[in-house]
């Protein structure tokens, strides 16, 4: 037992005399989280999950002025507006997929709304089989009728009071009344579904994501140290002596699993104090889901290391899982916007259990319960990849 | 066990698929003898070495080392043995007195006693001035002395050297070839592999020269050469054509063979010292001069040559 921890003393020395790496390990997964996160809209101002919806105007009316204020204050809807794009544009980019339905206001249309007349309305571009459409349909629904609605209570008002409560100033009342409506339901949510709608829900993909990336990419210099091992003879002098090749498994091993355990914990406590992304909200959970995943990660290295016979392809043998199981996993791309084939397959990538790990705690708002699965499932794969290293190591060395 | 051989090898054999690299190879080395496996690259040499430390289990056969088979109790050899391996393995990022604390752990020393050896062995290699220095740093023959050093820690009862001074320097050298016998006067027994010829004749007690995984030939650098009848060869130039000279030179008495090789005459002689006057006075009588006499006593290469058709360094 001692001689292990000797190995793993001697494998860490080596790893913190190298600078380079500790950057590598630690600057380069915050600095992905951030830009990730950036990218998947996370860091609150920047976030907008409301639909886009082009906005054309062809009316100068005031009505269409109001309609065009109830439309930007949307909670569903983003108007996206261009003075430069034809209607012919919208239609395009409504195919395209980039806007979920596009709204043209045509001339005389608050002229029309306000005689109350029904023949000229909205031209809405949009494919009407889309959820999205649903979505879009219902909140237009909702605004033009509070704009009929308040044309028509602000034209009773004028009828009765003229004096007092003139057109305009009717109107106004009438619709800034709905912002203080005197019913009001109050909608209340399970916890985990008030994380999926978080305005931190980008960061709390993103962070477990890039944090999973980079403790395989890590695992680069981790494999080089065995890899180098082998090629000074060091491994071999090693083993002219009374230590186990076992020890010598286990030495390296557990000096991966501390490097990469290190490795979490900043990022964990990174993510919670400074991205928010409450991983502390089931400390017991995340603590075992980092420990599957950093054991599952470490073992994975122990095989690189042992399986790779030079540098060079031990790079390769670390780049590839990286890219493979991160991109699989779900590292990059929720495995929830893909198909349940993709979802599938992505999980025999231990990423993906990580991921699924991590996820239930700051995405989905579940409990200790919910990481009981991937976390057996990650520690598996830590069995699986440890006894093929081991396998390697007194296979390779008979040679 | 005084009277036990320090290494006793057992018709050894390991193949590789279809290369066998050892072949029934056996020898003895007693207690603080210095043994040195001659051969060239590929004889057989390391994959030996590689066995005799429980590197790799041999197909069949057995050795001894100290009494500790390597088949049953790779424990006990381990513990009586010391490997200073050819590549230097040590860990460049770490300073020479990490290495030898890291090593001396290996072999199972550990407090008081590991910092007593650790500084010992940086006496002995000469370098506790500079032991805190990355070994990285270190130039090659600083490497191979802390290279030797590791194998020391544990104070071996046997060391194997495989080739250590291989691409060093004459100086660094020099000073492996005396460490060598400095462990030899400490008791110690070294078994030595190396392709240098001039190593082996200076060092052993005992040679035994391999080729193609065998043991062609064992014994003491006096008992090697007499394989070759003990004979000088005597390489010659003179000023006309060599065929003028070169039947009067092989009927001068002692001269056993005569050739000529690029514009050389080669003769070998049982007496260097009693033909050559008669080869002067021979090329005399025929008005030859002699511009170049080169005298080779017989040595490992010639052994070798004799027994492979091959020079060693081929």
């Amino acid at each position: 037992m001692i001689r292990i921890l000797d190995i793993t003393f001697k494998d860490l020395l080596q790893l913190m005399r190298d600078f380079k790496t500790f950057m590598f390990l630690l600057l380069m997964p915050i600095l992905f989280t951030f830009l990730f996160g950036y990218a998947f809209g996370g860091f609150g101002g920047n976030s907008d999950s409301r639909l886009p919806v082009g906005y054309l105007s062809q009316d100068n009316h005031w009505v269409t002025d109001s309609l065009h204020d109830l439309l930007s204050e949307s909670d569903l809807i983003s108007l996206r507006e261009n003075v430069f794009l034809s209607p012919a544009d919208l239609e395009q980019q409504v195919a395209n997929g980039d806007l979920a339905a596009a709204i043209i206001v045509p001339h005389g249309y608050g002229r029309d709304v306000l005689k109350n007349r029904t023949d000229l309305r909205l031209i809405v571009i949009a494919d009407t089989n889309s959820t999205a459409w649903t979505s879009v349909e219902a909140e237009l629904l909702r605004i033009t009728s509070r704009l009929d609605g308040a044309v028509r209570t602000a034209t009773i008002i004028e009828r009765i009071d003229s004096e007092r409560m003139p057109f305009h100033y009717a109107f106004e009342k009438t619709l800034d009344a709905w912002n203080d409506p005197p019913i009001a339901v109050t909608e209340t949510k399970s916890p985990a579904v008030a994380k999926v709608s978080d305005s931190g829900a980008a960061l709390a993909h993103t962070a477990p994501g890039m944090m999973l990336q980079f403790a395989i990419a890590g695992l680069l210099t981790a494999a080089q140290i065995i890899v180098t091992e082998r090629k000074t003879r060091t491994l071999q002098r090693l083993l002219t002596t009374s230590t186990r090749r076992i020890d010598v498994a286990l030495g390296h091993f557990l000096a991966i699993f501390l490097l990469l355990f290190t490795q979490f914990t900043i990022l964990i406590v990174f993510s919670q104090v400074i991205l928010k992304v409450d991983y502390f909200r089931v400390p017991e959970a995340t603590a075992l889901v980092a420990v599957s995943a950093a054991l599952c990660i470490s073992a994975l290295g122990l095989l690189i290391g042992f399986a790779a016979q030079s540098e060079e392809q031990a790079i390769t043998f670390s780049l590839i899982p990286m890219f493979v199981f991160a991109g699989l996993g779900g590292a990059w791309v929720p495995l929830e916007v893909t198909g349940a084939t993709f979802r599938a397959v992505g999980h025999v990538s231990p990423v993906a259990w990580g991921m699924d790990g991590f996820e239930n705690i700051v995405a989905r708002g579940l409990g200790f319960e919910s990481v009981l699965l991937p976390s057996a499932a990650l520690l598996g794969y830590a069995l699986l990849f440890f006894s093929l290293a081991v396998w390697r190591l007194y296979a390779s060395e008979e040679k | 066990m005084e009277n036990l051989p320090a290494i006793e090898v057992l018709s050894l054999h390991k193949a590789f698929g279809e290369n066998r690299a050892v072949q029934g190879v056996s020898f003895k080395v007693g207690q603080g003898e210095i043994f040195s496996l001659l051969g060239p690259n590929g004889a057989g040499k390391t994959t030996t070495i590689s066995m005799l430390s429980c590197l790799l289990r041999p197909d069949d056969g057995d050795a001894r080392i100290m009494g500790h088979s390597i088949r049953s109790d790779g424990n006990g050899v381990k513990s009586a043995l010391g490997v200073v391996p050819q590549d230097i393995a040590l860990y460049e990022d770490l300073t020479a007195h990490e290495n030898l604390s890291f090593w001396g752990k290996m072999y199972g020393l550990r407090g008081s006693e590991l910092k007593k050896r650790v500084d010992e062995v940086l006496d002995i290699i000469g370098l506790r001035e500079r032991a805190n220095e990355r070994v990285g740093k270190y130039s090659g023959g600083m490497k191979r002395r802390v290279n030797i050093g590791v194998a020391l820690l544990h104070k071996p009862k046997v060391i194997y050297m495989d080739e250590p001074t291989v691409g060093i320097d004459p100086q660094s050298r020099r000073n492996i070839l005396d460490s060598v016998v400095a462990l030899k006067d400490q008791g110690m027994t070294v078994l030595y592999t190396t392709h240098y010829m001039e190593e082996a004749q200076e060092l052993s007690d005992q040679i035994g020269i391999m080729d193609h995984g065998q043991m062609i030939a064992s014994g003491t650098h006096d008992e090697l050469v007499k394989l070759v009848g003990g004979q000088t060869r005597i390489d010659l130039t003179v000023n006309a054509e060599p065929q003028r000279i070169l039947g009067a030179w092989q009927s001068v008495e002692g001269v056993e063979q005569a050739s000529v090789e690029d514009e050389k005459i080669s003769l070998l002689v049982a007496d260097s010292n009693q033909v050559l006057p008669h080869l002067f006075e021979a090329a005399t009588r025929q008005a030859v001069r002699i511009t170049s006499v080169d005298i080779r006593e017989p040595n490992l290469e010639a052994v070798f040559l004799h027994l492979t058709g091959r020079a060693l360094r081929d």
